[in-house]
């Protein structure tokens, strides 16, 4: 009788687990890399561009924020537009190519720029921001589409330009951190822009507490760190959400996953993501990508599969192409839906900073972290406090931008 | 040829279908395969819709109505049967060629309107056009013309929800128009709109027809509206064709009790004109009557007939005499047809109608 296995007998689930990773590992380290490079490439330069907006960055910024609006108004002289910059853009990284030119322009034409932004040699990546945007805010005002948004766009990119000439410029040393102060007044612009005023308002403050707790730069890390992994979320989110409405065999096999995905403890995650990634910021976003993934395939599927289907219908009546009717019809309707859950997936990521911090991400995460082995309960208690306005500031925003979507939600019967 | 012909179709949603199809085709009713666990929406109904004609099929809520016009532009495959529209049998159609050929022959027009609510009304009526990649100076040129049509023009930049539910659907019916089909399906149009709007809406729409002399295959649970709209009329029960015909011969000579119990609530007046009420005005002197045309309804000759002394002439357009139509006549054809059979109690007929 002793011989009999005990009953259940032991499963090697968590072996099971560790020999795919280690399989995975082997197989497909090259893919872990590039992807690891990837993640660590984006989340650097946003973070570098939060903690120190260049004004290069910015108009690049606004130009693509332009083109982004007019590409469907006039689609042909916007994206030559796009095409030469981005070809210039090239050029300069590749060769320096930019500068060549702009060393052989007269330097009259060059120096007004040189003096606002107090420096010895002018930045060609600027020029090229500075002519494309305004060559896209000619093709608006020449064909007169969408000029309240060209103006607040190009008045906004001015209105920071100048800003930054006089927080580092004109007022030197009266502003403590003028760096922080510029990019604290952008996401204040922003949250008034798409929020209103009492957002606005909240920004200013609350920012501005985190800039005085000198929290700044590690709250734009984590900012950054959110960002990327919210993005990468909904870019993997939306096309499962989608397959998810489509089919319902796919969204059967997918119910249970992201269960098991949303509630596996949080920590978990953290194990693989370091073999695959090792330590910094990479792990802490897959990390957070895993964790944060799942409302925003729910609320893709939901707010596709709740849109009216007389509405879908038409369009399918009129002898629409599925895509067309994907990208035309469902997706904006269900956008409102679909920014719930990108709303949900920030602030699940947001808490997943702190977890993340234990692995060498940085950011605000990393200061609780060291409040806990430390015990220092100040460090912890402002690196808590900054964490916590961060979520205000991206819970209201994707709340605004939800509630701007078309409702598609009319009676059904 | 037909613009639209249906033959044989049937819809049977459920996993034993064609087993139900084999048993329907045999005539059994569909409440008798319920252990198929099966619904039989749309069973063996066949006909011919002429160019240029507005047919109405018109049948209580559940009667498969919705699930029969979907069939007619390929949104839903039948079970079994074919559709024809122009003689192409659109059941064997690719995927492809059935939204080109839904984009060049057929639109539609839908119950609860089916707007885009992102997009303005303009975008809106132009969208068939888009489908189909007509530039955009051109489209917007043709929505704008069809919302004139239907006396929008001033609204064109507005979204939907600005508008009533009237006006709603005018913007769906120019969206049709503007897709400039022959064919036109309406799935209980008017359905959701109050009824004085209805009437505007029927009305606009005998005029567009008679303008722009479009198919209209036009969907409805009213009676009375299939009446005032039809050339010819199409009663669903059940799934099944129960009597196909134009409104005087559903009104005179109803197929079975449930056509008849129907007709009751129709306004004869409205439907009946002088032609079918005249008598034979053979040998009288009719020099001095007043003249109507033979398609006057009866409801605008109860005046003239009571305030003149003798009876009204009917007349063609050479002003010949086809026929006399009296007081009596009037009265007589008003009164519900002999051999239409009266429904036996109220309450069960109310029953009936809301079932
Ligand atoms: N997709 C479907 N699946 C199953 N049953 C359906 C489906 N569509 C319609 N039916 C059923 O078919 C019958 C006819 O529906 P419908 O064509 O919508 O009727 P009507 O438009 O005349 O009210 C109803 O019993 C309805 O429940
Ligand atoms: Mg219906």
């Amino acid at each position: 009788m002793s011989q009999l296995l005990p009953f259940p007998p032991r499963l090697p689930l968590g072996e099971g687990f560790e020999a795919l990773n280690t399989w995975l590992k082997t197989h497909f380290g090259g893919v872990f890399d590039t992807v690891g490079a990837v993640i660590d490439w984006s989340v650097t330069t946003l973070r570098d561009f939060l903690t120190d907006p260049q004004a290069a960055q910015l108009t690049a910024l606004a130009a693509l924020v332009l083109a982004a609006a007019l590409v469907r108004a006039r689609p042909v002289p916007v994206l030559t537009v796009v095409g030469t910059a981005t070809a210039l853009y090239v050029a300069q990284a590749a060769f320096a190519l930019g500068n060549t030119l702009v060393n052989h322009a007269p330097p009259h034409l060059f120096l007004w720029a040189m003096h606002l932004f107090g420096q010895d040699s002018v930045d060609a990546n600027l020029v090229i921001g500075i002519v494309a945007l305004a060559a896209l805010a000619a093709v608006a005002a020449v064909h007169r589409v969408r000029l309240p948004l060209v103006g607040a766009v190009t008045g906004g990119w001015l209105a920071a330009i100048l800003c930054g000439w006089l927080l580092f410029d004109a007022v030197p040393g009266v502003i403590a951190q003028p760096t922080a102060t510029l990019t604290m007044l952008l996401l204040t612009a922003l949250a008034w822009a798409v929020a209103g005023w009492r957002l606005g308002v909240f920004s200013l403050v609350a920012l501005t507490v985190v800039i005085s707790i000198e929290q700044w730069d590690n709250a734009m890390a984590t900012l950054a760190l959110v960002l990327v992994a919210s993005l990468i979320a909904v870019l993997v989110a939306l096309p499962l959400g989608v397959l998810a409405a489509y089919s319902t065999v796919v969204s059967r096999v997918l119910k249970p996953v992201l269960d098991l995905m949303q509630t596996m403890p949080a920590f978990v995650y953290l194990i693989p993501a370091i073999f695959f990634f090792s330590l910094g910021a990479v792990p802490g976003v897959v990390a957070t990508v895993v964790f944060a993934m799942p409302p925003g395939v729910r609320l893709t599927e939901l707010g596709i599969r709740q849109i009216d289907r007389e509405i879908v219908e038409a369009g399918e009546a009129f002898g629409a192409p599925p895509l067309k009717i994907l990208t035309g019809i469902q997706l904006p309707l269900a956008l409102s839906t679909v920014m719930a859950g990108v709303n949900q997936v920030i602030m699940l990521g947001l808490s997943m900073v702190v977890i993340a911090g234990m692995v060498g991400a940085g950011g605000l995460g990393n200061q609780v972290y060291q409040g806990i082995s430390r015990n220092d309960g100040a460090l912890g208690f402002e690196g808590g406090i900054a964490v916590v306005i961060l979520a205000i500031f991206l819970d209201r925003l994707t709340a605004a931008v939800a509630r701007r979507a078309p409702q598609a939600r009319t009676a059904t019967a | 040829m037909p613009a639209v012909r249906a033959n044989h179709l049937y819809k049977v949603f459920g996993k034993r279908a064609s087993q139900a199809v084999t048993l329907l085709s045999d005539g059994r009713h569909r409440d008798t395969i319920k252990d198929l666990d099966v619904t039989a929406a749309v069973i063996d109904v066949s006909f011919e819709v002429q160019p240029g004609e507005i047919f109405v099929v018109m049948g209580l809520s559940g009667s498969g109505k919705s699930t029969l016009i979907r069939m007619l532009n390929g949104l839903l495959p039948p079970t079994s049967g074919t559709v024809e529209i122009d003689g192409t049998d659109i059941t064997a159609l690719s995927r492809r060629a059935l939204r080109a050929l839904r984009g060049e022959k057929i639109s539609m027009v839908f119950q609860h309107f089916a707007l885009f609510p992102h997009r303005s009304v303009l975008e809106n009526a132009a969208y068939g056009l888009e489908v189909r990649g007509v530039a955009r100076a051109e489209r917007r040129e043709r929505a704008a013309h069809a919302l004139d049509l239907v006396g929008l023009g001033d609204w064109k930049d507005h979204l939907p929800q600005q508008l009533s539910g009237g006006m709603q659907q005018r913007v769906g019916l120019a969206r049709a128009l503007t897709a400039d089909t022959d064919i036109i399906l309406m799935d209980e149009a008017f359905s959701a709109l109050d009824p004085l709007i209805r009437r505007d809406m029927q009305t606009q729409l005998i005029q567009l027809q008679a303008e722009l002399g479009k198919t209209i295959v036009f969907i409805t649970h009213d009676l009375n509206e299939a009446m005032r709209l039809g050339d010819r009329i199409c009663v669903l029960r059940d799934g099944r064709v129960v009597q196909i015909g134009t409104p005087e011969e559903i009104l005179n000579h109803p197929a079975d009790d449930y056509v008849a119990r129907f007709t009751e609530d129709v306004d004869r007046s409205r439907v009946l004109t002088a032609a079918s009420v005249m008598e034979p005005a053979a040998g009288a002197d009719a020099a001095d009557w007043e003249r109507v045309e033979p398609d006057a309804p009866v409801a605008e000759l109860f005046q003239r007939v009571a305030s003149c002394d003798g009876p009204l002439a009917v007349v063609d357009e050479q002003d010949r005499v086809l026929g006399a139509v009296s007081p009596t006549a009037i009265l007589s054809a008003l009164a519900a047809p002999e051999d239409a059979v009266p429904a036996p109690a109220g309450g069960e007929r109310r029953e009936e109608a809301r079932r």
